[in-house]
Order: C-alpha cells, then structure tokens, then sequence
C-alpha cells in the first residue's frame, strides 16, 4: 500500500464548445495521490466534476493543464502515442454507467473477450481469461446468454468481467450503479470490494451515493472542479454541514447523530460511516448517563 | 369509493411461449383518495405494470381496474350487449347506439391518459419540441384545448415542477438531467390529471436533484388534492414522503397500509430483498441490546425526538 | 417485445446447424448455381428431392418453413402468371382461334419457375438464416470477404457494424416501445387521421429515438476505446471458426451434385427447357 499508483498535480480541465472555444474550467487544479491496492470513493454531485476527473485518468479526455502521472508513467510530460494511450487503457479499466451502452456483442462471453481481442491475446489464453473472469463476477452460467435479456445488475456484473479479462491494475467506475434497483447496487459492490480485496486492483468509485462512499478505504469529495475534502469515510462524513452545502447528504445514521449532538447529546466517537458504529456510539453515551447499569 | 381500485387484476406477459411470465397475480386493491400511496418492490415485482393498467396501456390478463368505479378496459361488446338497458342508450335506435357506444368508448380510452397521467422512468427521454414550452404544451395540445389554456395550464405545471421561466423558449435537449426531468414532470402536470402515477421519479439524480424532484411532487400533491402514487425502491423515500405503502412481491401484495404499519415489519421487508431504512435498522440495533425505544420509526426526525429523551 | 428474438434462427443440434458458417454461406451459392443449372424435368426431381432431403436434416419443422414462404407467394403467382401466358411454343394447348394462346411449353416453364424460387428460397434459408445465427454469419461473412482488404474495402469494419447493429437492435426495439407508452400517456394517438398525420404524429417518437440512439453510439465508442479497440489490425478472436473434413466433404457433394443435374439435362427424360 505504499507505493503511488495515480499522482496528479493541479490537473485541469476545460471542455471546448463546438467553435472551438474553450468553455469555464470543469476541473480547475486537483491534486491527489492514489496508492495501489486503495479502494477510494469520490463523491460530487451532478455537474462537480467527478466524472471529467475520471475520464482523464483514462485519456478518453486529455488534461488541459498539470501533471499526471500513473503507474510511475508520467503522461503530461510527452507526447500521447497510441501506442502509450494503449499501455494505459490495459492498466487502467473502466466502468461505465449505462449498462445496455457498453457491451458490444450478442453473447456474453464474446463480449467478455472483446478486450483482450483487441490486446492480440491468443485465443486459448482468451478463452481463459474470459471463463476465468465471468467466474469471478459469478456469471458463468450465463457465457452464452445474450445480454439484452439480462437485469441491470448482471449487464454490470458482465461489463466488469470484460475490464477484469484485460487484467488491469486499476479499475474506474464512472456512477456504475447510478441506473441499478437496490439489488442490482449490491450485486456491482460486493464485485467491486472483492477486486480489491482478492485481487488487490486499485479502485475509484465515482458515485453521489454515501452509502457506497461508506464501503470505501478513503474519499475525495470533489465540489466545482477542486478536491473538497479527502479522508476517511468517517472523517468525511462528520462534515455535514459541508456535504450539505454542496449538495451530499450523509447517511441517516450519521444525520442522527450530527442532530443529537446539536441538541446537546454528549456522544464520543467517529464511527460515522455503518449503522453498527453509530449504534455503538449511542449506546456508549446511554451507558454513561446510567443506562443500562445493571450490566 | 376509492378513486382507483384494483379488482382481482391479474396480467401475464408472452402468454403462451416459453417466455410467460406473471407480473401481477390476483392483485385487489383501493388507494385511498387525497393521498401519496407508494408501490414498493423490487425490479420484476410487478409494479410497473401496475402502472401501465392504471392508465390503459396495457390491459390485465383477468380482472379490473376501476376509475370511478368504472372499469376502464370496458369493450364496446360489454356495452352493447345491454344497451337496451343503460339509460343513455336506451331511446335510441340500435343503430344510433351502436354508433354512440363506439364513440364514447374511444372517447373514454382516450381521455382516460389525461385522467390518469403517467410520468415514465426516466421521462426526461421523451422530450422532443423545440422548446420547453412546446413540449409541455403537447399533453395539454392533443386534449385539443384552446392556445389559452394550454398556456394557463403550462404555466401552472412549470411553477409546480419547478421549471424556471426563462427556460420556456430553450431547447429541452440544452438542459441538465435533473432539469429535463422537471420539463417531463411538467408535461404530465399540465394535462391536469385527476390522479398522478410516477415511476422512480428519483432514479438516477444526486441526491439534491432527488430531493427537490421529490418536494415538488410533494407540494403538487398538497395544493391540488389529487391523488399521487410513487413506484419506488428506495424505502427511505418512501417512507418521507408517502402516506400510504404498498409492497409488491413476486406478483403480490405482500404488505399494505400507512408507512408506519408496513415499516414496522422490517424484518419481513428485508428478508424479500428490500432495503429497510437506515435509521430503522439502526434502532433495531439499539433495542437489542436492550435500549428502551421503540423500533418502528423510520425517519430522521422522529428518531432524533425519541433518542433525546432517554439520552 | 422482450420475447422477440432476432432473426429466425431455429436452434438445433443438426448436421447442417454444425456445419462452419462459411461452408454454409459457399454451400448456399453452389445450391443456387444448381438450380440455374438444372434444367430438365428429372432435374427438377432430383433438385426437390435434395430441398426435402436437406430440411429433413436441419430438423427444422416443415410447417415453419412454409410459413416463411407466405410472404413469397404473390411473386410465384406473378411469375407463373407470365410464364403461362407470355410463353411461346409448339405445342399449342388452347383450340385454334382462341384470342389466348397457351402453350405446353408456357406451362413447363411456369411449373420450372415455381420449383427453382420456391427450392431456391428454401434452401438458402435452411443454410443462411435458420440454422446459422446472425453473428456467426457475420464472423462467416468477414472472413470470406477478408480478401477483399487488398482492395481496400473495410471488412472488419462493416462486420463489426453488423454485428454492433445486431446488439442494439433488441435493446432500440425496447426503447421504441417505452417512448411510445411515454407519448402514449400524454395523448398522443398514432393509429387516426391520414397517412400524413400519421406520419407527423411518429416525429414525437422519432426525435427521442434519434437522440438517445445518438447519445448511446457516443458511450458505446467511449467504451470500446477504453477496452483498447483499434480497429481489426492484431486482433485475435475467441471463436476461430475451423473447416473439419466434413466441411470439405460436403462442398465437394454439392459440386458433384451441381455435375449432376447438369448431365441429367443432357438425357432428356421428359421436358427439357432450352
């Protein structure tokens, strides 16, 4: 967990119109370091810039101003061959949020294999990669379905195979539950906390969920193209003041609490981001006003 | 009388191929007049069909579904079979009936859309004027109403879904998503329906966009009367904002009343897949290990009120 | 429309349905030669033969295939209709003085028409459509063609469309009908008034269709880039479609067949069309 695998210096971002005019700045200077093997969540609300960060990181935008830098390549400092733009998109996959706008064939295993298709990977090597890949995601039993008559969270659990079968460092998931039922939610993140924790990838949840921000390492919360805040989920959602301002709101345990200890409750502790540690906090703070003393 | 009541309404998708499959199964319901009622249940539990009844897209396999106690899916065969014994038609000759039945049935199904108005998943996708004005005036347009009352009923939908007036001669495709949505919103509104039906109206905002779609349909609701369903899977939502709760599962109601008598059933929610509120579980947690609450609250507030007094 | 699967693939375990994709698509333009080739009544026989033959072996119910024919019926019916009445012979059938002349040839020739599309269609259909998926046809199709990249026609591209249009057909279908529902519940009435309203009242569908299938090729391309695509060049496939000896075995039939009906032309048994 030491080493860097994403640095950028004051990244920026400006989006040109259609004369060619450069529009304000989506992302104006971010600075953040990003270790291998982190899960870090990064929040913003529609429109703050999270999901341009995460398209850079990618190349599918290049950055306009600032340095950055991934898996010690430094990619602002030369020019972007293919041939470099390539070496980057096998280290760093992505996710994204339509789940029927990225899957390319009418089977899912050939969809699954599109990647490493275009890498040149021989076909016996495919053929793994794919079986092993859609067993990690516990889609086997479907290789040979077509996807348009899969669930949402199945068409996702598909798409992350096919990033998984091109055996990347990193993973980025530009709001991939955003369009999923609660189901369909839980299928797409117990597959993102399993690539990070059985296969060590590095992951960037971008999302506007802070129930998702809760299951992660670390969060960036990024507001009007700068970093925000950037800390553990706890630290981070004891800023509710500030979340709320800039159009987050934290989960409902952490809201309780926030509210108790405005009205004058004495409650200790930071264990703002799972109902288990909100829970403990409350009963702490009974058990030293005389509650429960008979224990 | 309720205003909308499901009778023994069954529907069956693909019958007869491989592919059949029940959405909804035996499904009687009233729901209550005045008030948000929330259909909750998880995808391919049936609530969307739900409301594709309501309105008279899809009609059900077996059953009814009343408005006004009229059911609505009435053919012209059910009317003329007795025609002779249906005071409207009764002094007329069988073939002026014949005529005059077959025009109020096709009067009915058609105005039966602006009855019952329906606000799609993600409606922002059906926008297609030029304008904003002009895509909301379509509902009100093909009601066939005249130019000033469109803009009377367009100007009073766009203050209700919060689009702003000097949107009004934008292009609806210049707009941001949870702005688009608004514009949907408003399309619906101004047809001035009788009852509301909106499915997952949040679906994919952040959460202030949520938030504010949710207040207005709120406010809407308050200052009109009318009715208003909300198909949703966010029990959080629901149970702010509904006072009514219904939970499909599998192609049945599985629970029904005010949001305090579903949710205080929060094991048996959770235990079909649904995701309980935060808060709920969280007193769950707390009576367990002996704290005396209560624990069927499931908002912010209320649990706020009742932990300051004991703490 | 979700139980709406695309194409008319019939999915069975036969011999034909085994058989490499472009062994079929070959197959399927020898069968077509044959039946121009064929010209005498034995031929036509042994042709009919061979059709029933052939959908006995794809294990494809007949009473599908007849139905799919329905829609070809009026063109059989037309070209018989010229060929009784526009033919002329030696052998004539109506009485003298008759202002319609028909003649035995005319008669022969419609009955040869008849046999050669309604054979022709049913075979290409057994070999290209109902026993081959609409993917493995396009892998069939790229594969054939690839000679065709010395000229510079963009195979692999017009394959990969072929198979992208594939994907979203089921998926624009869906939309199309959920746009409709949405129009639907704000009024809008697409089955009254003439053929122009009827065409004006399709904008309201036509316009969020056209948006969101613009705004889904944008995502979809982002997609593909960031799973490295850059065109056909070094790309290596999953599926490799193989020839077995069976393949070999079965084109070299069909050629044998095709010398065949040739030769059966020269015995002249019964009719021979010149």
């Amino acid at each position: 967990m030491s080493e860097s695998f994403i640095h950028t210096e004051n990244l920026c971002f400006s989006y040109t119109d259609s004369e060619g005019k450069k529009e304000s700045p989506a992302l104006k200077g971010i600075s953040v370091d990003i270790k291998k093997g982190e899960y870090v969540a990064v929040l913003g609300h529609n429109g703050s810039g999270k999901s341009t960060f995460a398209k850079l990181l990618n190349l599918i935008l290049e950055p306009t101003e600032g340095r950055l830098v991934i898996d010690g390549v430094d990619l602002t400092a030369q020019e972007l061959t293919d041939e470099l733009i390539l070496q980057l998109r096998r280290k760093v996959g992505m996710v994204f949020q339509n789940p029927d706008n990225q899957l390319v064939a009418t089977i899912v295993e050939e969809d699954v294999a599109f990647g490493p298709e275009n890498l040149g990977i021989p076909q016996n090597e495919i053929r793994i990669r794919v079986d092993e890949a859609l067993a990690s995601v516990g889609m086997s039993e479907y290789a040979t379905h077509e996807p348009h008559r899969l669930s949402g969270g199945q068409k996702q659990r598909i798409a992350i195979a096919g990033v998984i079968a091109m055996m990347p460092q990193c993973i980025v998931f530009d709001e991939s539950t955003a369009m999923l039922d609660p189901s369909g939610r839980r299928e797409v993140l117990d597959a993102i906390r399993m690539l990070n924790r059985d296969f060590g990838i590095t992951v960037l949840n971008i999302t506007h969920y802070m129930n998702e921000a809760a299951l992660a390492d670390r969060v960036l919360v990024i507001n009007d193209g700068t970093l925000l805040l950037d800390g553990t989920p706890d630290e981070i959602f004891a800023q509710q003041a500030l979340l709320k301002k800039v159009g987050l709101e934290v989960p409902q345990c952490a809201e309780l609490i926030y509210a108790l200890r405005k009205a004058g409750v004495r409650i200790e502790g930071e264990a703002l981001s799972t109902p288990e540690g909100c829970a403990e906090m409350i009963l702490r703070a009974y058990r030293n006003k005389g509650g429960l003393s008979h224990e | 009388m309720s205003k909308i009541t499901l009778d023994h309404v069954s529907y069956v998708y693909s019958k007869g191929t491989p592919y059949e499959q029940k959405a909804l199964d035996d499904v009687s319901l009233s729901i209550r007049d005045h008030c948000i009622t929330g259909i909750i249940g998880h995808t391919g539990s049936g609530k969307s069909t739900m409301m594709q009844l309501l309105n008279g897209l899809a009609a059900p396999t077996s059953g009814k579904v009343l408005l006004d106690g009229y059911d609505v899916n009435t053919t012209f065969e059910d009317l003329f079979a007795q025609w002779k014994s249906l005071p409207k038609y009764e002094n007329l000759s069988k073939s002026a009936a014949k005529k005059a039945i077959k025009k109020d049935i096709k009067d009915f199904r058609r105005r039966l859309c602006f009855r019952v108005g329906l606000v799609m998943q993600y409606p922002e996708y059906q926008l297609f004027e030029e304008t904003v004005y002009k895509d909301i005036a379509f509902g009100p347009q093909n009601m066939g109403l005249s130019e000033e009352e469109i803009r009377e009923r367009v100007m009073e939908a766009a203050a209700f879904s919060g689009v702003e007036p000097e949107w009004m001669e934008k292009s609806p495709f210049d707009l941001s998503g949870g702005q688009k949505r608004r514009v949907a919103l408003a399309g619906v509104i101004a047809m001035r329906p009788e009852v509301l039906v909106l499915d997952e109206p949040g679906a994919g905002l952040d959460p202030r966009g949520r938030n504010s779609i949710f207040e207005k349909i709120v406010h809407y609701q308050k200052t009109t009367g009318s009715t208003v369903l909300i198909v949703s899977h966010s029990m959080e939502d629901m149970a702010r904002l509904c006072d009514d709760v219904v939970v499909l599962y599998r192609a049945k109601i599985v629970k029904q009343g005010s949001g305090r008598e579903v949710f205080s059933h929060a094991d048996e929610l959770s235990k079909i897949g649904l995701d309980i509120p935060q808060i709920t579980r969280l007193l769950q947690m707390l009576k367990e290990k002996g704290m005396p609450i209560s624990d069927d609250i499931y908002t912010v507030d209320e649990a706020v009120a009742a932990l300051k007094q004991i703490l | 429309m979700k139980g709406i699967s695309f194409g008319q693939y019939y999915p069975a375990n036969s011999v034909i349905h085994r058989l490499d994709p472009r062994t079929k698509v070959i197959l399927a333009i020898l069968y077509i030669v044959c039946t121009f080739l064929c010209k005498s009544a034995v031929g036509f026989g042994v042709l009919v033969l061979s059709t029933v033959l052939l959908v006995l072996l794809s294990r494809i119910p007949l009473r599908l295939i007849l139905k799919s024919m329905r829609p070809m019926l009026m063109i059989i019916a037309f070209t018989s209709i010229i060929n009784i009445f526009w033919t002329k012979g030696e052998h004539l059938l109506t009485p003298d003085g008759w202002w319609l002349k028909i003649y035995a040839e005319g008669l022969w020739n419609a009955l040869f028409m008849v046999l050669r599309i309604t054979v022709l269609i049913m075979a290409t259909s057994v070999f290209l459509t109902y026993t081959t998926t609409p993917l493995a046809m396009t892998d069939a199709l790229e594969q054939l063609l690839s000679p065709l990249k010395k000229l510079r026609f963009p195979v692999h591209e017009t394959a990969m469309m072929m198979s992208i249009a594939l994907r979203f057909i089921p998926t624009l279908s869906e939309e199309t009908e959920k746009i409709m529902n949405a129009q639907k519940a704000r009024g809008a009435d697409f089955s009254s008034g003439g053929l122009l309203q009827r065409a004006k009242a399709l904008i309201p569908i036509l316009i969020p269709l056209f948006v969101s299938a613009i705004g889904r090729a944008f995502d979809l391309a982002s997609a593909m880039e960031c799973r490295c695509y850059h065109g056909g060049e070094g790309r290596t496939r999953l599926r490799v479609l193989k020839y077995h000896w069976f393949d070999f075995a079965t084109m070299l039939l069909m050629v044998g067949f095709g010398v065949g009906v040739f030769f059966l032309n020269r015995i002249g048994i019964g009719y021979v069309l010149r």
